[in-house]
């Protein structure tokens, strides 16, 4: 036996005619936040794209260079696998991100900030609403559950993602392997590998939980960059919603398939290799950095 | 008087039984339970005209004589709205759930429930007041002088009268909300003008605020939608327009007030207030 | 200083519209509804509203012809004067509507569309797809939400109205329940329009909503208030049966084209497509070269009825007819028709815009109802004319209060001071058979014209001095305390198991009532069957009193409200044969087998009937019929029969 609902309305004695409309609620008794309601859930739309999504877009195409990088390097040096190659490419590019583009505090303050913003206000939001897929089993609702889902996992994936890769949360990687910077490409191959061993169980789970949070993230911005388009009123009609949606499906397989290539070149490439190649390129660019030309 | 005879459908069986499961409560804050009974299935049948024959004399599967069961009805053309349940698990109109669609085959069940997004007031009826509160909140009215003679209303052409008339056939039943998982119970009248609204009222903003007349009322209608419980509480998971009995375009209606909440802010942002 | 209020009862079309006007007028009107206002009856209103249009006039109509359209389709038993008011507000209302945002059809150029219905050769109907009267109260009902919220309407919705006050001779307010919770108390009010629509079910099965009990005027009339004309019914030519209802296929399937046919051949087994031209009876066509399909509805019905019940032609020996659209576009249909398509299609499981629709007959409207008075307007010839010659130019102009005084407190007003009746519980406007879209212009005709009129009886009248506010308790008090008593006495023993009594239970009660008024009181009708009728209402009368529910819950108690109804129907039921007995004549939806003539000398009068005690009696009061003379009623008809086609193919 279920409870059934109370009609809190339905006092006896009372009527339930038309209740009166509130005129805008006083200001006054308004919090900051009800008062800013439409600025914060647009912000919380825009924060999705804007950085968020542009960020997770050059992260993705950054980290699958391991898998295509071969195809784009200049001038190979060394006789050595594709993969060596990819990581060489990737190397590169992670240097000249990191040495290259202007203020990357500021920006990566922005980023944070807006991962915080979007994650604190998007479960927020999502608290609001409830799972009816099981009655109502149309595409469009579950992905609405999966876009609240996904959101849920990819804060989680993307707290232990930096808290083992930046902070140096290493008793939560096996194998205890510090990421470093220089050495990403290694590090994060024995990460996912769960140590210099070969792949361990352990590690397995790593690489199950990467594939996991990379797969949800990239369904949750591919999805939401088709909702912010009705949310912000650009696609009205059901065929524009339709071929908006075809462009945001195939955008999220791009990324999907970027996002796949560099977890399985990861994982499946020799750490030690990497690691060769990584102090090959750090001593070259040393010299090249010691050169007075360079200067 | 009418004895003609309508096709059987999908070769549901002739003089068949078919079971009723419906979910009962005597009022509200009382428990639910369930009861079933086994009914007869004359021609052309649906739910409606089983519950009368139910509340003509209400006795259980088990044998046990029971209260009538309640339920909302009117039209029973599929245009009031007022018969609105949750049938088989999915909300709908009963008067237009034919039984030989439903259950076609001896021994078939059906299962009735209150629609779960209103407070029940007994049994199979709901109080569905702050869908029709929710109207006033957007102002869904053309704001005219008064109902003197003053000539005609304005022209218009006739592909602009068909998306008009096609939103303007909302019977407000309330289909929208019972599937939206964003809008949720809420007893308290207190909190309706914070909760979020529907589809149903945003497709009625976007009505009225595409009447020359109606236009006048729009600033408002969209200072209300851009408020808690607006158009951003909308979750995008758009069954609402897959129940829709009419055949609403409800999700268009949300990107064009999406639209003109945007276009809203931007200009209110130059404007000032 | 004590403030006027205005009580009205019912949201459908007229509720709503005498809401809007007067609490535009400044009085605050407290509207009661025993569903949301917007879920009334008058969103079944398919194929339109007549009025004179400018594309009309030009081609020779006026609001005249359709002041002599609406007489002469009433088969000339309505009052004249109150019907030439109406007709020459019609456009005036369209004009209304149409600010308020009602999405009326459009023609290429954005002028309002039109379309042909029946007793017009005209096409004078404005029309928003098919489910017209659900736009319009759309519309009314946002009018009346925008009061509502300014505070000046109050709704009391789910309230059932159960007993007028009348205290010093006039009406002073009401007592109503909430159905909900069961409780019974009195409102005071000035005045008190009673806007309650219809009877249907009285016949059981209808084309009517499950609301349409005639339970409210029944009350008024048991209460003293005069009913004109019950024995009225309409039954509509064309509805699809169903095991619930019967549900109406609008006038516009035939207005928009749609043709009626039996195949030639008596129980003929060929699916209707494989059944030639020539082998088709278009009955009507035949019958009536003129006006075809779009005859006025009471002589449909009678044709279809011949057709099927006493000729043996319907569609596989089974009563029906189809009604066929099949040879129009199927877009074009979508376009004006779409709504009344889908729920034949939904209902049936056919697309009747590639097969044909199968029909019958079913009881509709109540042209009787609430008897009322008006004041004459200025237009009053030294004769009558004749009937009017379609297209020819009108006597008069269309001028506010020719027909009755605008404003005169009076007009719609029962015998009861203070009780008004607008709408279909108003008898005044359709005499012995309604036009097709002539209802949902008397509903708003009635609120808006006949609303000025209430606020001037509360302002130049009794209640001037005298308001509600001011009057001593006992008169409420009282009529709570009756209605308090009779819900105890049908509660009285009420429980689960009762209904196994046949006898005694209330649905079945009902359904012997709705069986009984079908067969004896609809489309043909003797003394005989008449008197056997009698014997049955007075049968059920007997039971009603011993009446048993199944449900003794002190909170919304379904069973109790319609067992309460069944007392009242019964009433009503009995006013509607006693009428039907007692007019010894044919004339518009009452056809008497057993006199088949019109009898103008001593019929064209009104039916009064009047319930005093617990006995109903009726008499025959004269009517004005000072503007146009009555002349035979025949729309043109000529012989036809299955068995001799026509030469050539009739017009469509």
């Amino acid at each position: 036996m279920v409870s059934c609902r109370s009609a809190g309305l339905l006092r006896p004695g009372g009527t339930t005619g038309i209740h009166h409309v509130m005129q805008s609620a006083t200001a006054s008794k308004e919090s900051f936040f009800q008062r800013h309601y439409f600025l914060f859930r647009r912000l919380h739309s825009l924060t999705g794209i804007l950085p968020i999504g542009v960020f997770l877009i050059n992260h993705l195409l950054t980290n699958s260079s391991v898998a295509w990088g071969a195809l784009a390097l200049r001038e190979k040096t060394v006789d050595a696998p594709w993969w060596v190659h990819g990581a060489e490419y990737f190397w590169r590019e992670v240097r000249w991100l990191n040495t290259q583009i202007p203020n990357l505090l500021l920006i990566e303050i922005a980023l944070w900030g807006s991962i915080l913003f979007h994650s604190v206000f998007g479960v927020y939001y999502a608290m609001t609403g409830s799972v009816n897929t099981a009655r109502y089993a149309y595409q469009g609702n579950w992905r609405y559950r999966l876009q609240r889902i996904s959101g849920y996992i990819g804060i989680l994936f993307i707290f232990y993602h930096v808290a083992t890769l930046r902070w140096g949360w290493t008793f939560l990687v096996p194998g205890g392997t510090v990421w470093s910077q220089e050495f990403a490409a290694s590090t994060l191959a024995l990460t996912l590998r769960g140590g210099s061993s070969g792949v361990t169980a352990a590690g397995l789970a790593v690489s199950l939980a990467y594939f996991i949070g990379v797969t949800l993230l990239v369904f949750h911005f591919a999805n939401g960059l088709w909702t912010a388009a009705i949310t912000w009123g650009l696609t009205i009609s059901e065929a524009s919603q339709r071929r908006w949606g075809y462009a945001c499906t195939g955008l999220g397989t791009v990324l999907m398939i970027m996002g796949w290539m560099s977890l399985f070149t990861f994982a499946a490439a020799d750490p030690a290799k990497l690691r060769e190649m990584e102090e090959r390129m750090t001593q070259k660019q040393a010299m090249v950095s010691a050169s007075p030309i360079a200067r | 008087m009418s004895t003609a005879t309508a096709p059987v459908r999908r070769n549901a069986k002739v003089g068949r039984h078919v079971f009723f499961r419906i979910l009962r409560c005597e009022g509200p804050g009382k428990p639910s339970q369930w009861q079933e009974f086994r009914i007869p299935i004359p021609e052309n049948a649906n739910v409606i005209s089983c519950l009368q024959q139910i509340a003509a004399n209400p006795v259980t599967t088990d044998g046990q004589t029971v209260t009538p069961v309640v339920w909302d009805a009117g039209c029973l053309e599929e245009v009031c709205g007022a018969c609105t349940m949750v049938i088989n698990g999915k909300v709908r109109q009963s008067c237009s759930c034919l039984i030989d669609e439903y259950a076609p085959n001896e021994g078939d069940v059906i299962t009735l429930e209150p629609m779960s997004k209103f407070p029940v007031v007994r049994d199979l009826w709901v109080d569905r007041s702050r869908l029709f509160h929710n109207l006033a909140r957007v102002k869904a009215w053309v704001p005219i002088d008064g109902t003197y003679d003053l000539g005609a209303g304005p022209k218009e052409t006739p592909a602009s009268q068909a998306t008009h008339y096609v939103l303007s056939t909302c019977m407000s039943c309330g289909c929208c909300l019972e599937a939206c998982p964003q809008f949720n119970l809420e007893p308290d009248s207190a909190n309706w003008d914070t909760a979020f609204i529907g589809a149903h009222a945003i497709s009625q903003a976007r009505l009225f605020n595409d009447h020359p007349t109606g236009r006048e009322l729009k600033d408002e209608r969209l200072d209300a939608l851009m408020g808690e419980g607006g158009i951003n509480d909308c979750g995008n998971a758009q069954n609402c327009v897959k129940v829709c009995p009419k055949h609403i375009p409800l999700t268009e209606s949300i990107a064009v007030i999406g639209r003109q909440t945007t276009m809203h802010a931007i200009a209110q942002f130059f404007r000032g207030r | 200083m004590s403030q006027h209020r205005v009580i009205v009862v019912g949201g459908g079309l007229a509720g709503l519209a005498a809401a809007v006007r007067i609490a535009e007028g400044g009085t605050p009107v407290d509207l009661f509804s025993v569903v949301p206002v917007k879920r009334s009856h008058s969103v079944c209103a398919q194929g339109g509203i007549n009025a004179c249009n400018e594309v009309a006039r030009q081609q020779g109509y006026s609001e005249y012809e359709h002041f002599d359209e609406t007489i002469y389709g009433g088969d000339f038993l309505a009052d004249q004067h109150p019907v030439l008011e109406m007709a020459n507000w019609a456009p005036r209302i369209i004009d209304l509507l149409d600010r308020m945002g009602v999405p009326f059809n459009r023609t290429g150029e954005g002028y309002r569309d039109l379309r042909l219905f029946g007793g017009s050769l005209f096409k004078r109907t404005h029309f928003a797809g098919a489910t017209t009267g659900q736009q319009l109260i759309y519309a009314l009902d946002e009018q009346v939400r925008r009061y509502a919220s300014e505070g000046k309407v109050h709704k009391y919705e789910f309230w059932e109205f159960l007993w007028p006050v009348i205290e010093d001779g006039r009406c002073v307010g009401i007592a109503a329940q909430d159905m909900r919770t069961m409780q019974i108390r009195a409102f005071r009010a000035d005045a008190v329009v009673m806007a309650t629509g219809g009877c249907g079910l009285v016949f059981g099965k209808s084309t009517n909503s499950v609301i349409c009990t005639g339970a409210a005027a029944a009350r008024c009339f048991r209460a003293g208030v005069w009913y004109g004309n019950p024995e009225m019914i309409q039954v509509h030519p064309t509805a699809i049966p169903g095991a619930d209802k019967l549900r109406l296929m609008s006038e516009s399937a035939r207005g928009e084209g749609g043709r009626v046919w039996v195949p030639r051949k008596a129980k003929d087994p060929r699916a209707p497509k494989d059944i030639p031209e020539s082998e088709r009876w278009y009955f009507l066509e035949e019958k009536y070269p003129a006006y075809g399909n779009i005859v006025p509805r009471d002589i449909a019905t009678r044709e279809i009825f011949d057709v099927c019940v006493n000729q043996g032609m319907g569609v596989y020996g089974e009563n029906q007819v189809y009604l066929d659209l099949t040879h129009k576009d199927p877009d074009y249909l979508t376009r004006k028709l779409g709504g009344i398509l889908e729920i034949y299609e939904k209902f049936v499981g056919e697309d009747p815009r590639f097969t044909p629709m199968k029909i019958f007959p079913a009881v509709h409207y109540s042209m009787g109802g609430l008897w009322t008075t008006y004041t004459k307007g200025s237009y009053n010839p030294h004769t009558a004319l004749t009937k009017h010659k379609s297209g020819s130019p009108a006597p008069i102009d269309a001028k506010v209060g020719q027909g009755m005084q605008l404003g005169a407190p009076n007009n719609s007003m029962t015998n009861v001071p203070g009780l008004y009746a607008f709408g279909e519980v108003n008898f005044a406007y359709h005499g012995a058979n309604r036009l097709g879209a002539n209802a949902l212009l008397s509903c708003i005709f009635d609120g808006l014209f006949c609303g000025v009129s209430v606020l001037n009886y509360i302002k130049n009248e009794a209640p001037g001095k005298n308001p509600a506010d001011a009057l001593p308790a006992g008169a409420y008090d009282a009529v709570v305390a009756q209605e308090t008593a009779k819900m105890k006495r049908l509660l009285e023993g009420a429980k689960p198991g009762n209904a196994a009594d046949p006898s005694t239970n209330p649905y079945v009660i009902g359904k012997e009532l709705g069986d009984e008024m079908t067969a004896a009181c609809t489309v043909v009708r003797t003394e005989s069957r008449l008197r056997q009728c009698q014997a049955k209402l007075a049968e059920l009368r007997e039971r009603f009193a011993r009446v048993r529910l199944a449900d003794n819950a002190g909170w919304t108690n379904q069973a109790f409200g319609y067992a309460r109804s069944i007392g009242d129907m019964l009433i009503l039921a009995e006013a509607i044969a006693l009428g039907a007995l007692e007019r010894k004549e044919s004339r518009g939806a009452h056809y008497r087998s057993d006199f088949e003539q019109r009898d103008d000398a001593n019929y064209m009068k009104t039916t009064l009937a009047r319930h005093q005690g617990d006995a109903t009696t009726v008499e025959f009061v004269p009517i004005d019929a000072s503007l146009i003379l009555p002349t035979a009623r025949t729309y043109g008809k000529k012989d036809s029969s299955p068995t001799r086609p026509a030469k050539e193919p009739a017009a469509v």
